[in-house]
C-alpha cells in the first residue's frame, strides 16, 4: 500500500490514539526544514548541478507522503562551492535563522563534514548526512549525529582488492588526488592489500584539477600495474588518465570508487574522446537508475520525474549522485518519521537514535535486498563494468557486502 | 639512468610551457613595468577560448559537419581494419580533427588578444605612471574577475579538448628502461619553443621591438623620441594574451580544462623572478630547469612535493642573487 | 566652526583622541560594540566574530605594507601557524590546568608567528616591490604545503583537519558564539589601540620613515636590518593572534582555510579599508565580509530562491570582489578612510568652504 497523506495522517492519528500517549512535542514548527550545501560551483559543480534537482523532487514526494507525522518539511539548499568553510558558514546561518524547526542538514564533502562534527553539540546538533563516504565518519561514537548512505571509501577499497585478488591480479596502482577525499582509503588500502598479498607497485597523488597527465601516465607505465585503483576524482582527471595509459597501449585494468562511477560522464567521455573506458569498473553501492525492475521507489522517483523535470535531460534519467543523495535522504527521512512516531521530540539525540536502530530496511531497490545501518554505514555494494557500446554500466559481481 | 632520461625529457617538455607562459609576463613586464599576476588567468581564459571554438561550435546544429570531424573518403578507406589505438589510428584521429584545432587555436588567439587589448585599455592605461604597487594590485583584482567570469561563462565539466599535435605514443628502449613519450607533447614543445625563440627574435630585430626595448629603457625618454608608448604597451598586453591562448590550448588538452589551470601563473611568476624579470633567457633557463627539478622531485618524491619546486627554488635564488639569475640590477636614485 | 581642535598644552595634542567629535566617536562604537550581544541574533553574532577575527589579522598587515610599505602576498601564512600553534601546543601541553593553557598557549603561538615572520622577512632586506610579493606568496605556499604532510599529520592532522579546543579562560569556558564575540571584540580594540599607539612610538616612526624612502631611513640612522624585520614580526604576530582566536572560534580548522584567498582578502582589506591609517582595516574588513552576504540575500530575493539561479551566485561575489579592489585603486587608492576624511572635515568646517 503506497501511503497518501490522508492515509498517513489517519494511521497516524489512530496510532497515537490507541497508545493514548500525548505528543509530547515541544512547539511543534509548522513545518520542518532540512538544509543543504551543494557545490553548485567550484571544481565538483557538474556533480552539484545534477543534484540539487533531486530535493525538490524529494520535497514534493515526501511531503505527498505527509511529510514527518503530517508537519510538511521544506529544503533549503546552498551553494558551497565545495569549499568547507561555506558548507560550515550554510549550516551555521540556517541554524540561526530557522532554529529548532532544522531538523537535518546535508554537506557536501568530507571535509565539510569533519569540519562541522565538532560543532554539533547540545542545542546545536542536527542530524547531518552527506555525499561522503569517509570512513572516518562511519564512527557513532565520535560522530554520532553523522551517517553514510552507504559503505565507507575502506569498504570499497576492499570490495576492489577482493575483486582484484578473485581475477588474479597481484600488482596494484593507487593513483589518488591530493585531497581528504582521495586519501581516506590508503592506509586501509595497503594494510588490505598487504593481506591479500597484493603487491602496490605505485602510489601516486595528483592535484584533482589541472593535473599533469603525461607524467602520472609515465610513472604507471613504468611501474607495470596490472590493475589501478582511482580514487578522489569526480569529473576530471580520471578519464585523461585513462586515456593516457590506453594510448600507450598499456593493459592496465582501471577501477574506480562511487564518484568515478557516473554513466552521463563516461558516455560524454565516450561520445567526445572515444572508446577507451570499456572494461573499466568500478564500484557502486546501489543500483543505476536504469535498472528499476525490482526498485518500487525508482518507478515513483521516475514517475515524479517525468512530471516535474518533462522536456529536460533528467527526466528519464537520475544520475548516481543523485540517487546517492536521495538515499540519504530516505534515511533521514525515515529516522526523522521513526521518531515522530515514537512520540519523541524530533532532537538531534532521538533521531540519531533511531537511525542507529534502521535494521532490515527495504529501500525499496536502492540495495539488493534489506539492509541495515551498523556503524552509521550501510556497507554494501556491487562492481560495475562499463560497455561504450550500449553506454550502460553492468554489474559484474553480486551484492557483496563487508 | 634510463629513468633519469625519462624524466628529464618530461621535465624538459613542461618546462618548454613554462617558458612560453613566462614570454608574456616578461613581455608585458618589460614594456609596461607591470608584473602581471593574473597571466595564469588570461591562460585559463585561452583554454576555455580554445574549448569553445574547437569543441562547442563545431558541436552546434548549424556548423559544417566538416569543422566537427573531417572525413574524406580516403580516410575512411585508411581507417577500415585499423585497431583502435594504433599509431597510424591516433595520426588518422588528428587529420580528422584538424579543421577544429584549426579553428579553435584561431578563435582563442584572437579573442585572447582581444581580451588582453580590453584589459590594457580599461585597467592598466589609467594606471600609467602610478606607483608598482598599485598596478600589482590591479592584477590582483583581476585575478577574482577573471576566474568568476570564467566560472560565470562557461560551467565547470569533463571536457576533451583535441590534441594540438598527433598524439602517437613513442616508445623506445634506452639503458634497459622502456622510455614512453608522447607524440603530441613533443610537438608542443617544438612549438613553444619556437614562439618563444620568435618573440626574443621579435623583440631584437623587428622596429616595434626595438619600441618595446626603448620603453623599457626609460619610458619618458622613448616617448620624447616620438615611440607612441601607449601604442607599445597595447602590443605587450597583446602579445601575451595572445601567446598565452597557445599555451592554454596546450594546457587544455595535457591538463584538462578546469578553472584551476589559473594557478599556473603563479608557479610561473615564480620562475620569472628566478630568471630575472627582464631577461628572455633567463627566464629560458630557470624554465627549463625548474620544469627537470619539478620532473626529478615527482619521480622520487611523488606528485605532491612537486607542486612546491617553483617556489623553493624562486627563494633560494632570490636570497643570492635578489633580482634573479640573468636580471638587471635596477639602480636608485634618492 | 571648527570646534574642539584648540589645545592649550602638548600633552593635550598628543593624545590619541585629540578632539572631542573623536571621542565621542570612539566612545560611542565602544558602546556598541558592548551593547550588541544584547539585541542581535546569532547570525549576526557570526558575522561580528568573523570581522573580529579578519580585522586583527588586516592590522597585522597594515603595519607591514600600510606602514612600512613592503608588500606581503602571503600573510594568510601566518594566520595558518598561529592556528596550526594554538591547536598542536593545546595537544602538547595538557600538563597544564585548563584555565592557565590559553594564557600560555597564544602567547606562544603569537610569538612562533613572529619567529616564522621574521624569517619569511629575510628576503626584505634584499628585495622590494614585486620581488617581495612574490616571495612571501612562495613562503606562504610553502608553509600550506607543509603543514598538509603526511609527515606532519600526527600533529597538525594533515590534509584532514584537526579539532581545536574550547578556550577556558581562569575556569570561563567560552563555548558559545557569543561569549567569543566577548573575548574577540576586547581584542580587536586593544590590537587597534596598540597600533595607534605604536606609530607615536620611536620604531613607528621608523617604520613611516622606511616607507616613505628606505634609503633616506637608513642615511638618517634607521637601521633598515632592524626595523623592516621587526615590521614583520609585529605584523606576523598579529597575524598569529588572528589565527589564535580563528582556531577557538572554529571546533575544527582545515589547511585550505588559510590559502591564497585568505591571503588576498586581508590585502584587498586593506586597500579598500585605506592602507597606512588605524581605521582603514576597520572599514575595509567591514566591506570585504558584508558585500559578499548582501550579494548572496539580494540574489536570493531576484531569483526567488531558484536553485538554477543559485550557481550564479559565487561567481558574482568574486567578481565584484575583484571589481571592488580595481575601483578603489583607480579611484580612490587611500581607501574609504580617505572618503570618510572628506567627510569629516567638511562636516568640521561647515558652513565655510570644503577644501
Amino acid at each position: 500500500m503506497t501511503l497518501n497523506r490522508r492515509t498517513f495522517l489517519a494511521t497516524g492519528a489512530a496510532a497515537t490514539a490507541t497508545l493514548g500517549a500525548p505528543m509530547i512535542l515541544k512547539a511543534q514548527p509548522a513545518e520542518y526544514v532540512l538544509g543543504a550545501s551543494l557545490p553548485l560551483t567550484g571544481p565538483f559543480a557538474t556533480a552539484g548541478q545534477l543534484v540539487a534537482p533531486a530535493f525538490a523532487l524529494a520535497q514534493k514526494l515526501f511531503n505527498d507522503e505527509g511529510g514527518i507525522a503530517g508537519t510538511p518539511i521544506r529544503f533549503v539548499t546552498e551553494d558551497s562551492g565545495y569549499v568547507p568553510q561555506n558548507t560550515l558558514a550554510n549550516y551555521q546561518r540556517a541554524l540561526a535563522t530557522e532554529g529548532s524547526a532544522l531538523v537535518g542538514y546535508f554537506a557536501d564533502s568530507t571535509g565539510a563534514m569533519k569540519l562541522i562534527a565538532p560543532e554539533l553539540k547540545g542545542e546545536n546538533a542536527r542530524l547531518m548526512g552527506s555525499t561522503s563516504f569517509a570512513s572516518e565518519l562511519a564512527n557513532p561514537e565520535t560522530n554520532p549525529y553523522q551517517y553514510i548512505s552507504g559503505p565507507t571509501y575502506q569498504d570499497q577499497f576492499d570490495i576492489l582488492l577482493q575483486n582484484i585478488k578473485a581475477a588474479g591480479g597481484s600488482k596494484v596502482a593507487f593513483i589518488y588526488s591530493n585531497t581528504e577525499f582521495g586519501r581516506d582509503p590508503l592506509e586501509h588500502g595497503r594494510a588490505k592489500a598487504a593481506e591479500l598479498g597484493i603487491e602496490i607497485v605505485l602510489e601516486e597523488a595528483t592535484k584533482p584539477q589541472g593535473a599533469d597527465v603525461p607524467t602520472h601516465v609515465t610513472k604507471l607505465a613504468q611501474s607495470g600495474a596490472e590493475h589501478c585503483i582511482l580514487q578522489g576524482y569526480v569529473t576530471g582527471v580520471w578519464p585523461q588518465l585513462i586515456g593516457g595509459a590506453r594510448q600507450f597501449g598499456l593493459p592496465v585494468q582501471f577501477h574506480g570508487t562511487f564518484w568515478g562511477m557516473e554513466k552521463l560522464i563516461a558516455d560524454r567521455i565516450t561520445a567526445e574522446a572515444g572508446p577507451f573506458l570499456a572494461g573499466y569498473q568500478g564500484i557502486m553501492p546501489y543500483r543505476y537508475f536504469y535498472d528499476r525492475a525490482d526498485a518500487p521507489r525508482y518507478e515513483q522517483y521516475a514517475a515524479l520525474s517525468k512530471v516535474m523535470f518533462a522536456g529536460t535531460p533528467l527526466e528519464n534519467y537520475m544520475s548516481t549522485w543523485a540517487i546517492q543523495t536521495m538515499c540519504g535522504l530516505e534515511l533521514a527521512m525515515k529516522a526523522l518519521r521513526d521518531t515522530a512516531q515514537a512520540g519523541l521530540e524530533l532532537t538531534a539525540d532521538n533521531v540519531a537514535e533511531s537511525l542507529s536502530g534502521i535494521e532490515n530496511w527495504d529501500s525499496g531497490g536502492f540495495f539488493g535486498g534489506p539492509v541495515s545501518m551498523v556503524n552509521n554505514k550501510i556497507g554494501t555494494g556491487r562492481v560495475y563494468e562499463y560497455s561504450p557500446e550500449t553506454k550502460l554500466f553492468t554489474p559484474v559481481s553480486d551484492w557483496l557486502s563487508t | 639512468m634510463g629513468q633519469f632520461v625519462q624524466f628529464a625529457i618530461n621535465g624538459l617538455m613542461s618546462g618548454a610551457i613554462y617558458a612560453l607562459i613566462a614570454v608574456g609576463i616578461v613581455s608585458v613586464y618589460k614594456a609596461t613595468k607591470v608584473v602581471n599576476f593574473a597571466h595564469g588567468y588570461l591562460i585559463m581564459f585561452g583554454a576555455y577560448f580554445y574549448f569553445t571554438f574547437a569543441v562547442v561550435i563545431p558541436g552546434f546544429e548549424g556548423a559544417p559537419a566538416w569543422l566537427a570531424s573531417w572525413q574524406p573518403a580516403w580516410m575512411v578507406e585508411m581507417r577500415a581494419g585499423l585497431s583502435m589505438f594504433s599509431p597510424l589510428g591516433a595520426v588518422l584521429d588528428w587529420v580528422a580533427n584538424l579543421p577544429r584545432i584549426v579553428f579553435g587555436l584561431l578563435g582563442a588567439v584572437v579573442c585572447n588578444a582581444l581580451l588582453g587589448l580590453l584589459i590594457e585599455r580599461s585597467l592598466m592605461r589609467p594606471l600609467m605612471g602610478q606607483s608598482v604597487f598599485a598596478m600589482i594590485m590591479v592584477t590582483v583584482g583581476l585575478i577574482s574577475i577573471l576566474s568568476g567570469a570564467a566560472s560565470l561563462i562557461w560551467t565547470a565539466d569533463a571536457a576533451f579538448v583535441p590534441h594540438i599535435a598527433p598524439n602517437t605514443p613513442l616508445r623506445f628502449e634506452l639503458f634497459g628502461t622502456m622510455i614512453f613519450l608522447f607524440g603530441a607533447d613533443i610537438v608542443n614543445m617544438v612549438i613553444a619553443l619556437l614562439i618563444f625563440g620568435g618573440i626574443v627574435a621579435m623583440v631584437k630585430f623587428t622596429k616595434g621591438g626595438v619600441a618595446i626595448r626603448a620603453t623599457a629603457e626609460d619610458q619618458s625618454t622613448a616617448y620624447s623620441m616620438g615611440i607612441s608608448v601607449p601604442k607599445v604597451f597595447s602590443r605587450a598586453w597583446i602579445l601575451a594574451s595572445a601567446t598565452g591562448a597557445v599555451a592554454g590550448a596546450i594546457l587544455a588538452t595535457r591538463n584538462g580544462i578546469s578553472p584551476s589551470l589559473g594557478l599556473f601563473g603563479f608557479s610561473v611568476l615564480a620562475i620569472v623572478l628566478m630568471g630575472g624579470l627582464d631577461s628572455y633567457v633567463g627566464v629560458l633557463i630557470a624554465a627549463m630547469s625548474v620544469g627537470i627539478l619539478e620532473a626529478m622531485t615527482q619521480w622520487k618524491m611523488g606528485g605532491e612535493w612537486a607542486e612546491i619546486v617553483p617556489y623553493v627554488a624562486v627563494l633560494v635564488v632570490i636570497i643570492f642573487r635578489p633580482h634573479g639569475l640573468f636580471g638587471q640590477k635596477e639602480v636608485e636614485r634618492i | 566652526m571648527i570646534n574642539g581642535n584648540l589645545k592649550a598644552s602638548y600633552g593635550a595634542d598628543e593624545r590619541v583622541l585629540n578632539n572631542r567629535n573623536k571621542q565621542m566617536f570612539v566612545y560611542g562604537c565602544l558602546l556598541l560594540l558592548a551593547l550588541f550581544p544584547l539585541f542581535a541574533d546569532d547570525y549576526a553574532i557570526l558575522m561580528a566574530c568573523k570581522m573580529g577575527i579578519l580585522l586583527i589579522a588586516v592590522v597585522g598587515v597594515n603595519v607591514l605594507t600600510g606602514y612600512t610599505g613592503l608588500v606581503s602576498l602571503g600573510h594568510g601564512a601566518f594566520v595558518a601557524i598561529g592556528a596550526y600553534a594554538t591547536v598542536v601546543l593545546s595537544n602538547l601541553f595538557t600538563a597544564l590546568p585548563e584555565g592557565v593553557l590559553p594564557f600560555v598557549v597564544v602567547p606562544c603561538a603569537v610569538a612562533i608567528s613572529a619567529l616564522v615572520g621574521i624569517v619569511v622577512g629575510l628576503p626584505s632586506l634584499r628585495v622590494k616591490g614585486l620581488y617581495l610579493a612574490v616571495a612571501t606568496l612562495a613562503a606562504s605556499f610553502i608553509v600550506n604545503f607543509l603543514i598538509e604532510q603526511e609527515l606532519f599529520a600526527p600533529w597538525t592532522g594533515g590534509v584532514v583537519g584537526i579539532n581545536t579546543p574550547v578556550p577556558n579562560l581562569l575556569g570561563w569556558e567560552l563555548d558559545t558564539k557569543r561569549e567569543m564575540y566577548g573575548l574577540i571584540t576586547v581584542l580587536a580594540v586593544l590590537t587597534l589601540l596598540g597600533t595607534q599607539n605604536l606609530f607615536r612610538t620611536r620604531v613607528g616612526r621608523a617604520f613611516i620613515a622606511i616607507r616613505d624612502r628606505d634609503y633616506s631611513a637608513e642615511i638618517l640612522g634607521i637601521s633598515l636590518l632592524r626595523y623592516k624585520l621587526m615590521s614583520f614580526a609585529i605584523s606576523a604576530a598579529f597575524c598569529g593572534l588572528s589565527g589564535a582566536l580563528f582556531a577557538y572560534f572554529y571546533a575544527r580548522i582545515l589547511p585550505e582555510q588559510f590559502e591564497l584567498d585568505l591571503s588576498l582578502e586581508l590585502v584587498a582589506a586593506l586597500i579598500v579599508g585605506g592602507m597606512g591609517r588605524t581605521m582603514g582595516p576597520v572599514f575595509g574588513v567591514f566591506i570585504v565580509l558584508i558585500v559578499p552576504e548582501l550579494i548572496k540575500i539580494s540574489m536570493g530575493f531576484a531569483t526567488g530562491g531558484d536553485l538554477e539561479m543559485q550557481r550564479y551566485t559565487a561567481p558574482v561575489q568574486e567578481i565584484v570582489f575583484g571589481l571592488i579592489l580595481v575601483f578603489f585603486l583607480l579611484k580612490e587608492p587611500l581607501g574609504i578612510n580617505q572618503i570618510t576624511d572628506r567627510i569629516l572635515r567638511s562636516a568640521n568646517r561647515w558652513p565655510f568652504a570644503r577644501g
